[in-house]
Order: C-alpha cells, then structure tokens, then sequence
C-alpha cells in the first residue's frame, strides 16, 4: 500500500462536491455545489456588495442572475445555450471571457459542466445553508442496523456505508481510557482508575468514566483553554509597552463557568452583558472582561481614540467570529462581498458596542479581593475582635488594625465592561474604508439581518446582541459551537472551517449530524457536558483509531469516520500530561498566572515591567493554562506546539509537526525534570529491572508494552547505564540538573524517551 | 507496508525543513498546498533583512539638505503642522539642520553623511531610496505594517509569507531565521515574525548569539552526552516505527523524521552560528568579534549603554551570511538603539546616533563587499532601513534650545531613506524629498511597494500570492492593489 503524502482527503473532498457519482447525488445541490463556484469566481464583482458591482449584475440571487440584460440574461432556466454566463466563461476570447483574465483563472471543465447541469434542469437557488435554521433531523436508515447506538452512530455510518466503509471496532479500554480522558480533562488517567476501568463488568463501565470526568475541576481547567484562545486572554495589555494587566479573575470564571456547567446561554450573556443586567453580581461583572481582553496602547504620543475604536472593532469582529462563526473584518472597509453584510450593517451593529466607558486605558475595573485576601481579612478581623478588649494589646491592635486596612487596599482590579450614562452616549458613523477619521453617514445601533431577529433603534445594546445569538431563531450559533466542540475530540470539524460558515466556508460533511446536534445541544439546555457525554459514548467516538488498508486508500484523513481520532495533544496538554505522568503536577485550580522555567533571555522585551522568574515550588508545576502569557513573548515551548499569543481571537490553532517541538519534550527542563520524577516512580515501583520499565511504560501510554517494545527499553536502559557508568561527571551532572539527590540516570534517560514516544504525543 | 512507509520516510527528509514538515501538516490538517502560480522568475534566492528598530535619522544620514542648513534654529513655518499629529512635537518646534556633514561617493557621486564612511566605499552597488513613506507614525504598529502588511498584531512575517511561498532550501535549517542586536528585541516584540494565520512552522526561528542556546532547546540537558542522545533517538525511533506498523498512521514517520532533524539541528545549527571559524581577515572586514556578549544584554536600563565598539551586530552580519550560504530563505536581522529623541540620555541624535553608526557602517559595508567576493550578491537581497522616518524639526517637549546629549528628532511617517543592494536592484538612487526632507518630491515608495518588490524579486508575484483565511484572500500587499513593484530600481 502506498500512504499519500499530500492533500489527497482536500482533493478527495472535491471529488465528493463536484464529480460526485451518481449513486451519492440525484440532483444538483446548490448550496453544495453551484454556490462555492459562483462566490469563487464571480461573487467578488457580482455579489452583495453593490458599490463593488460591475455591469448591474448579481448572481448571488435568483432575481439578479435573471435580470435582463438587453433581450439575454446571464441565467435562462433551462436553458443553458441562452445563458449569457456560459458563454462567457466558456469563451476563449480574451475581452469576452469571465472572469476576466486579470481577476483570476478560468473555470475549470468539471465546473463549467456541473454550471450548464444547473441551468439545464431550472438554475433553482437556495438561501446559503449556514444561513437556514436548522432542523431536527431523523436519523437515517442504515445497512448495519446492529452497529449504531447513538444516533450520531446512523448519520456517520449512513455517510460510512455509501462509501464502502465500514465502521472500525470498538477501542480497547486502555485506548478508550486514555482518549476520552485526555478529551475531558486534558490528562491521563492514573493506571488506577485504567486497572479498575478494565475489570469493571457493569454495562455501564464507560458511562461512569464519563461521568466521573466531567465532574472533575480538570475538566474546567481543560476546556477552558478553548475558550480562551476565542477570548484572546492574556496577561498583559499588547502592542508596544505590552505591561502586565490583572485579568485573571476572568480566566479564573471561565474555568468555574465551565466546571458548574453554565448553560451556554448564560455564559454568552453574562460575557457579553453581565453588566446590564439587573443588580449584576460579582461573578458577572468578573465576567465581562471577556471583551476587556482586547489589547491596549501605551506607547507615547498614540491617538486614544484610534486604538479604542480598534478595540471596539475586535470586539465586533470577535463576537461574531465566536459565536456565528462568521467574518466580519472586511465590511470595516466594504460590504461583504460574499455575504450579505454590508457595510451599512457593520457600523449599525458596531454602534451597539461603541457605547462602553473605556478609552484605550485600564479602567473601568470591578475590584474584588481573592480568597487568600478573604481569609486573611477574616483571620485579621477576628484576631482584632478578640484582642479588642484586652487594654494590654493596644499596641497589637495597632499593627493589626493597619494590616487590615492595607489588605482592603489591595484588592483586585479587573478590566469590566460598562456602559456610558445616557447623556454620554456616543455617536457612530460610518468609516470610510475603515478609517476612524473619514467619517460618513450617521447610523443607529441594530443586530444584524442573519440574526433571524431584526432589532434596531436607540436602545438596542449588547444585552440584546447576546439575547439575539442565543435566541433558537439564530441559524448559527448552536452549529459553530458544537461544530467547536466535534473538532476538538476528533480533530477537525464537520464543518473544517471553524471560522468561516460563510459562503466561502466549506461545507459540512455530515450536515444533518450537525444539525442534530445544534438541536440536541438547544434541548439539552446548552449543556456542554451534557452534549459531550452524548458524543463521547457514541460508538464513533469509541472506535479504534488503527487505520487498515480500506479506511486508509477510501477515508485518508478520516473525515468520514471510518475509526476513531488520534491526532496531537494540543501545547498545554503535552506538558500537563508529562507533569501528572511524572506525579509533579500541581492541582490547585485558579489564581494569578505563574512562570514555569523558559530559557533566559527569551523575555527581553523593550519594556518588560515584570521580571520573568522561574518559579520554585509548586508553583513550578502547574497545569499550562495558568503559564504567565506576554502577548509579544510568549512562552517558547507553547509557542512551539502551536499555541497562540492572545494577540488576536484564535478559532483554531493549526497543528503542525516540527523538529523545534522535539527540541522541546527532549531537553526544556520542565520535561527533564518530569523525566526525572517519572523515572523515581519507576525505581520505587519495583527491584526488578523489567518491572520498573514495564511499569514506566504504563504510566505514559496506559497499555501494556509487548515483549519487543519492553525489550527494547530494556536495551536502551543497559546501554544509557554503560554511558553514564563511564562518565560518572555527566551521570552527577544529569542528577543535579534535573534536580534529583540520587537517582539513576540511565532510567532518567528511559523516561525521557517514553515521554518522546509518538504514542504519548497523540491521542 | 514498512518498506513502502521507510522509502517514504527518506522521501521526505531529502525535503528539507520547511518541506517535510510542511508534508506532514498537509496530511493532518488538510491544507492545500499554495497553488503555485504565484511563481515568477526569481533575481534572489535570500533576502537579510537589517531592520534598525527605532528608526534612524535621514537626515543625518541620507539626505543632504542645505536649505535645511539654512532654516536651522528658525521657528518651524505653520503650514508644516497645520493638522498633523506627531508622536511628541507640541506648538511650534524649531527647525534643525543635519547634524553632520555631507561629501559625495563612488562614481555615482551620492551625497552620504560623514558618520558612514564605510558604507560610502560601497555605496555603488546599494540603492538609496529616499522617498519612502508609511502611514504609521508609532514604533510597533510602524514596524508591524512594515514587517507583516498590517499594523496591528497577528499577521504573518514577510520572512513566513516567503518561507510558505518558496519553502526552505536548506536540509537542516529552519527557512526563517531572527537575529537581535543593541541588547533589546524590537518593540513589536515577537509579532514580527510570527506566521499569523499560516501555519506556526513559518514562523521566524529566533538565533541566539549571547551565548546561550543558539536555538532555543537545541541543547541536550546538562551531562547528556551526544552519544546518550543518539541511544536514546535510536530506541525511540524504533519504538515509534513499531507504533506505526500497528496503527499505520503517517503522521507517526513524519515524527521520526522530525526526531532525526532535530538531532541533525543539534549539530549543524552551532557549527553554522560559530563565526570563530571565519579566517580573521573576514572577520576585520565586518567589525566582528566571535564570543563576544554585549554589556546591553545585562544593563538594567540598555538605552545608556551604548558602546560604540558593540560587535553584536556586526557578528550577526557575518552570520547572516553563514545562514544565506546554507540555504536559508529569509534572514531578519534587528538592531536596536535608533530611536533618537533627544529627550532622555543616550538617546540622541548628536551623541548616540555616532554610536550605533559605528556599531553598523562596517559590518554593512563589509556584508556588501563579503557577498560580492564570494558570488552571493547577485543572488541575496540585502534591505536597509527603519520603520519611518524622523522630522526636519527638533523634538522640543524636554527643552526647547540645542544642549550637547539632548538633540533629537520626532518621528516622521511622510518621507524617509532605505537603502537595498544585490538581488537583483539596479545600484544608484531613487526618489527625493523636498528642500527639507519633509515631504516626498518625487518617486515615492510605499510600504506596499516595497513589500512588492521584495516578494518580486524573491520569485513571487505579490499580486497572486495569497492564503484564503476567514473567507479573505489575504496577501502582505494588503487587500488593494496600491502596492507596486518598483519598476524603477529593477
């Protein structure tokens, strides 16, 4: 068999669009296969946007392919000679041919062909499918009504069974184990909950697995991080100066939101609003900080007002890419040329969050104290009322009472949303080609048409924006989220483009398997745990991940979900699962961010006004997501495993596979040190040689080595043992830079292998 | 099946390291390939970048101005402030003549000031451009445009745009490589050369020549031998292959692979970066002296320390040229300490400015005269400049009057001075700016332009290159066809 480098499943997708056989496809589907082709190649001069509109033609609508054009139109239904359009993109002369030379390549044949199919049997045009509410479909019938459980099972195996593929079996448990807990919580299962998994007999083994993981904090710590890449959250403000900023209150939300299991309309409305809503309370205040995230410029001489207005635009463009999975970056500038957004619709929307008090700076902040501040200020106050009465302790009294006071003083600040007081309220105009300064028409605050429900008018306000996102009428936003949700456990989305459902998006795979689960995730409540209990006991998401011949050469890159998903850890998850393999890892959840080592010299940013140290004691330890993250320095070994700089709104980080993330997991001395402590447990888990290997082995991967693997460990150990036996300066070295008293370096040198296996980097 | 996977395996390392991983992220992600009709015929095969973080004066540099001269100490005339914005200039500044003086070179006869004596021996084969302009007037959002085509964080690095273009030629070295001079990273800070919405595998490789890890994590830990390294790479590729022959996923030989570069890296990386090997004569001709750790690195505040016999630069020209010699693609070179206001200590045009031009001139001219003699110039374009330019005017919000150490200029988005050579541009000049150098008079050269004539001469049309993300085809040029190649200097 051969394997297939390159983009074969991207090419094979195309064949499934447009060469389709016929058993797959009756008719031409507009949305899938006519509309991707006219926004490619026509939409961009005959699209929505009507200033960019040449020759008062639109194809982007029935009525405006079939407008007359002098005695012809562009589209005749059925019939295809008539149709202006084939003629033109069929022509070879080069004044006549469509699209014009300079504006890009000619169709291709296949394209040309599918285009006169359509006109031929009536050039029917669908509204764009991201853009129709979806339904609750029925699941589909099947060959093999034996396999399904789920009804996820029945869509996916209905795609399955139409392309020859059959299903792969269930994963062993030791597999399962690991994948569905490295999903939940972002870490291996300890060989005991593995051990006591494998001899659980009960029907209902893996549901209590399931359970039990997502009621673990782990699982707030893990799925947080999705969240914030979307929030763009860092620990500092950006741009030049780049200065600490205090936010992690809301990172700290994010984490307790997820773990209580906020239902999603919730944690939409109080992000967006909590500030608006009646007497909010502290939690929804903290809340708001998630459009506090945007960046802040503090280099001298900057013109407050542009860099507010560039983050009243990220704002904008962030909640309509987080939640509707669309784009709205271009229409600053023009209408969308492939969407209907105007520019118009832009400003109007970007009215509503024109309205918030801060101006390029810090404030407005909500200030709270932290649970340590708490108990101490309790501690204090009891101490004083004890020692009140006692004329002796007056002096006591004294510094108490003045400790108190400087710890109510230093309470924390956190970057909040609030709105400007009615006689405040800004005006909007339109900038023209996005610049703040050429001002144009006035406009009034309005949620934008494809919310499904038109609001407008003056009182219009980011309350509404996030009532209408999570109102059932809203086409979007149950699919992106769910959609978000599926590319996180099986590595890529049923729609591949998470950031872009719009026309110029791919279209889904399993389309009524996404709509299913928008429905499914509406009517449980938006409940993120509930929606992933539902797809982690699917039997598609419990296949093994082995790839046969068939699956391979018919199901490449497994769109079609042939087995189950193994793909890399994400950055934060390689080094949380080397911590908790190692027995290193810190558990506690929450507070400030913390510096784990980075080389020195790696901070050394014109104007750093935090020190980077190395953390010593359990701080040391800690799980990524509370890694201290400078927007124009971000921590080497995350940015190595392609994690991002919070620097912008990131829907999905692109995985990559790269020698620098070897460097990483075999030499930063976080790794060394877990390698370190993992092989303390092997040494203390036996005398025997085998057994500490063999154990070793478990403790990263789960399953059991077979004879060749374990024999090769055992070789690799003997001949580390030779080196560092002859080199007793090295083997001292070793010990002390990886912070062990005693210790064989030989078996450090083993761990540091496990932990390099390519087994132990995926899922 | 295994022999098919192992030839496949040596299929790819002969890719090199942009192309083998770039096959792996295909294979997992499903990215397209870029299309490759953006290719046109190349005039470079590298480009070192020399990117003088804060910007230098042209007017003490490039642009000799008489009338400028002649206006010195008078009070700027209003139609030049009238609805302008400036960094830190309030009310009416003074006007302040170059600093410096100005004698012609070469047989091209250009006027350069007397702080580059060197540069002017070479100054036939560069090409001035003295009308260059942007429309940022702030450090990090200037050199982001500059550097990414857009002024705010998150876009991709002319140096990842090139590297995803044309991959890297080099079987060992990353395609992409930063080097930081003057003691501080830019202000931009690593924005710069981060790959945006293309893969992170484009992003700029950071070198090191401080003396710690030349890349970062290239070193083994402490007591880990190079033997130690290869028993333990051994057994774990072994273990991997057996992984694979289980589960037949691809994506597991392009880690090994990726294992086996790593290691190759550990040894071709510093055998590259050690400029210690260049015969001593070389080493004259740039000013630079191996192993040597600036005293900024450690300075608490690395703006007043300054020495004029820094070397860092220097040392990173000769290895920028190490690295072109090796294949690789794009090398950005930052020096910072060019901001000079003239507001606070070492940061002035009249005491600092003389400093980091000694820091410099050598090391340029000797870049320019090494790629020459040894055939490379031809093939490597060699780029100069700041992210804007600074004001005819003196900075006047510390004192108002001339005091030695205090003499600054603001900056000054409307008209300033690059300098390109080799690759492929004609030598000579192009552009001018008005008697003053305050507004461009002829020629002028956006930043557009300038991106386009850089990705043109490298082999790229700028027009056609672009990467579909968030339903935009987004390109350096930026989304209008403003930018343009220089015809002129081509």
């Amino acid at each position: 068999m051969s394997i297939q480098p390159s983009n074969s499943w991207f090419i094979c997708i195309a064949v499934i669009g447009v060469f389709a056989p016929n058993t797959i496809r009756a008719e031409v589907d507009f949305n899938r296969e006519i509309r991707p082709i006219l926004a490619k190649h026509c939409f961009a001069c005959h699209g929505p946007d009507s200033k960019a509109r040449k020759a008062d033609l639109r194809l982007d609508t029935k009525e405006g392919s079939q407008v007359d054009l002098g005695g012809y139109s562009a589209i005749a239904p059925g019939k295809p000679d008539l149709s202006e359009l084939l003629n033109r993109i069929e022509s070879s002369d080069p004044d006549e041919i469509m699209p014009p030379p300079e504006h890009g390549e000619p169709l291709k044949a296949p394209e040309r062909k599918i285009l006169r199919e359509w006109i031929a049997s009536g050039a029917d045009y669908q509204v764009h499918w991201a853009f129709v509410r979806p339904q609750k479909s029925t699941v589909p019938e099947v060959r093999d009504g034996s396999w399904p459980k789920s009804p996820i099972d029945y869509f996916t195996l209905a795609q399955m069974e139409l392309r020859d593929l059959t299903p792969s079996p269930e994963a062993d448990r030791d597999l399962l184990i690991r994948r569905v807990s490295l999903d939940l919580t972002g870490l291996p299962p300890t060989l005991e909950e593995a051990d006591s998994f494998r001899d659980d007999e009960s029907p209902y083994a893996f549901e209590k697995v399931v359970d039990r993981l997502l009621a673990s904090s782990a699982f707030g710590e893990h799925w947080a991080r999705m969240w914030l890449d979307l929030a763009r959250y860092a620990d500092t403000k950006g741009y030049e100066k780049d200065r600490h900023r205090n936010i992690w209150l809301y990172r700290d939300w994010v984490i307790n939101a997820l773990n209580n299991d906020m239902p999603y309309d919730q944690f939409t409305i109080e992000q967006l609003a909590g500030d608006l809503l009646p007497s909010p309370d502290n939690q929804q205040m903290l809340a708001t900080a998630f459009h506090r995230n945007t960046m802040t410029n503090e280099e001298g001489g900057t013109d407050n007002e542009e860099f507010r207005i560039a983050a009243v635009k990220d704002r904008v463009d962030t909640t309509i890419q987080v939640w509707m999975g669309l784009t709205m970056g271009c229409a600053k500038c023009h209408s969308h040329k492939y969407d209907p957004i105007s520019q118009k619709n832009y400003y109007e929307f970007f009215a509503i969050f024109n309205q918030t008090q801060d101006k390029d700076q810090e404030a407005p902040f909500w200030e709270t104290s932290s649970n340590k501040q708490k108990s101490e200020i309790k501690t204090l106050r009891e101490k004083i009322s004890k020692l009140d009465s006692d004329p002796d302790k007056e002096k006591d009294l004294v510094s108490l009472r003045k400790r108190l006071k400087n710890l109510e003083n230093q309470k924390i600040k956190t970057p909040v949303m609030l709105e400007l007081p009615k006689d405040k309220r800004r005006t909007t105009r339109i900038h023209q080609r996005g610049n703040f300064l050429t001002k144009g028409e006035t406009v009034e605050p309005s949620l934008l048409p494809i919310f499904g429900n038109q609001n407008s008018g003056k009182s219009v306000n980011r309350l509404d924006v996030a009532m209408g996102l999570m109102e059932k009428t809203n086409p979007l936003t149950a699919r992106v989220m769910v959609n978000r949700i599926w590319a996180r456990l099986f590595g890529v989305g049923l729609v591949e483009t998470e950031e872009d459902f719009g026309s110029q998006g791919l279209p889904p795979t399993h389309p009524k398997l996404l709509d299913w689960l928008a429905i499914e995730y509406q009517d449980q409540a938006w409940s993120l745990k509930k929606i992933l209990r539902t797809i982690v006991l699917s039997k598609t998401y419990r296949q093994d991940s082995k790839i046969n011949k068939n699956s391979l050469s018919k199901d490449p890159n497994n769109r079609w979900l042939s087995r189950g998903a193994s793909f890399r850890l994400s950055a934060e998850m390689v080094r949380d699962q080397a911590l908790a393999i190692s027995g290193l890892l810190t558990t506690k959840v929450g507070g400030p961010s913390v510096m784990p080592p980075q080389p020195p010299g790696v901070w050394k940013t014109t104007y750093s006004c935090v020190d980077w140290k190395n953390a010593e004691g359990p701080d040391r330890y800690r799980r990524a997501i509370y890694t201290y993250l400078k927007r124009t320095s971000p921590h080497p070994a995350m940015t190595a495993f392609d994690a991002g700089s919070g620097e912008v709104c990131q829907i999905r980080r692109v995985r990559t596979n790269t020698p620098l993330q070897a460097l990483v997991t075999l030499n930063d001395v976080s790794f060394i040190e877990a390698a370190a402590a993992l092989s303390q447990r092997m040494n203390q888990s036996s005398a025997n040689l085998n057994e500490k290997l063999h154990n070793g082995f478990r403790y990263v991967l789960v399953r059991q080595p077979d004879k060749r693997e374990l024999d090769q460990l055992v070789n690799l150990y003997q001949k580390l043992k030779t080196e560092f036996d002859s080199n007793p300066d090295s083997a001292q070295k070793l010990l002390s830079y990886s912070r062990l008293k005693i210790g064989d370096p030989a078996l450090v040198g083993v761990a540091n292998v496990l932990l390099n296996l390519d087994e132990a980097l995926m899922k | 099946m295994n022999q098919q996977t192992r030839r496949h395996f040596f299929k790819n390392t002969g890719l090199g390291f942009g192309a083998i991983a770039f096959q792996s992220l295909l294979s997992n992600e499903g990215y397209a390939a870029p299309a490759r009709d953006y290719r046109i015929k190349a005039k470079a095969k590298s480009i070192i970048y020399l990117h003088m973080a804060g910007s230098p004066s042209q007017i003490d540099l490039f642009e000799n101005k008489p009338a400028l001269k002649k206006f010195h100490g008078a009070d700027c005339p209003q139609e030049y402030l009238e609805g302008k914005r400036f960094a830190f200039i309030k009310g009416t500044p003074k006007m302040l003549g170059p600093q410096f003086d100005y004698t012609q070179h070469g047989q091209s006869g250009q006027w350069l000031s007397s702080l580059l004596p060197n540069l002017s021996k070479v100054v036939d084969d560069v090409c001035i451009i003295r009308s260059l302009h942007t429309d940022q007037f702030n450090h990090s959002p200037a050199q982001l445009l500059l550097q990414t085509g857009n002024s705010l964080p998150g876009h991709p690095s002319m140096g990842s745009w090139i590297t995803y273009g044309l991959g890297s030629s080099s079987q060992n070295l990353p395609g992409f490589v930063v080097l930081a001079s003057g003691g501080k990273t830019p202000s931009a800070g690593k924005s710069l050369w981060g790959s945006g919405f293309l893969p992170t595998l484009y992003q700029g490789v950071q070198c090191r020549t401080d003396g710690g890890d030349p890349i970062l994590y290239l070193s083994n830990p402490d007591g880990f031998s190079r033997n130690a390294r290869r028993l333990t790479l051994d057994a774990l590729n072994e273990l991997n292959q057996m992984q694979f022959d289980k589960t037949g996923n691809p994506e597991t030989i392009s880690r090994i692979a990726q294992y086996e570069l790593a290691f190759r890296m550990q040894s071709s990386v510093p055998d590259v970066m050690d400029i210690s090997k260049e015969p001593d004569h070389i080493l004259n001709l740039y000013g630079a002296k191996p192993g040597h750790v600036s005293e900024a690195e450690s300075a608490a505040d690395p703006r007043v320390l300054y020495k004029g016999d820094d070397p860092t630069f220097a040392n990173n020209c000769v290895l920028a040229r190490r690295l072109v010699e090796n294949g690789v693609r794009f090398v950005q070179l930052y020096d910072w300490g060019w901001d000079h206001h003239g507001s606070s200590p070492g940061e002035s045009i009249d005491e600092t400015l003389p400093i980091k031009c000694r820091q410099i001139d050598r090391a340029v001219s000797g870049l320019i005269t090494d790629l020459k003699q040894r055939g490379l110039l031809d093939e490597t374009l060699v780029v100069w400049g700041g992210e804007f330019g600074r004001t005819p005017m003196m900075q006047n919000n510390a004192r108002s009057e001339l005091k030695k150490g205090f003499v600054g200029r603001d900056h000054h988005p409307d008209a300033f001075t690059m300098w390109m050579a080799g690759g492929g541009i004609q030598p000579g000049s192009f552009g001018q700016t008005d008697d003053i150098g305050y507004y461009i008079a002829e020629n002028p050269v956006g930043i557009r332009d300038l991106q386009a004539t850089i990705l043109h001469q490298i082999g790229i049309d700028p027009h056609k290159f672009s990467f579909s993300y968030q339903g935009l085809n987004n390109r350096l040029i930026g989304p209008t066809d403003d930018g343009q190649v220089i015809k002129g200097i081509i």
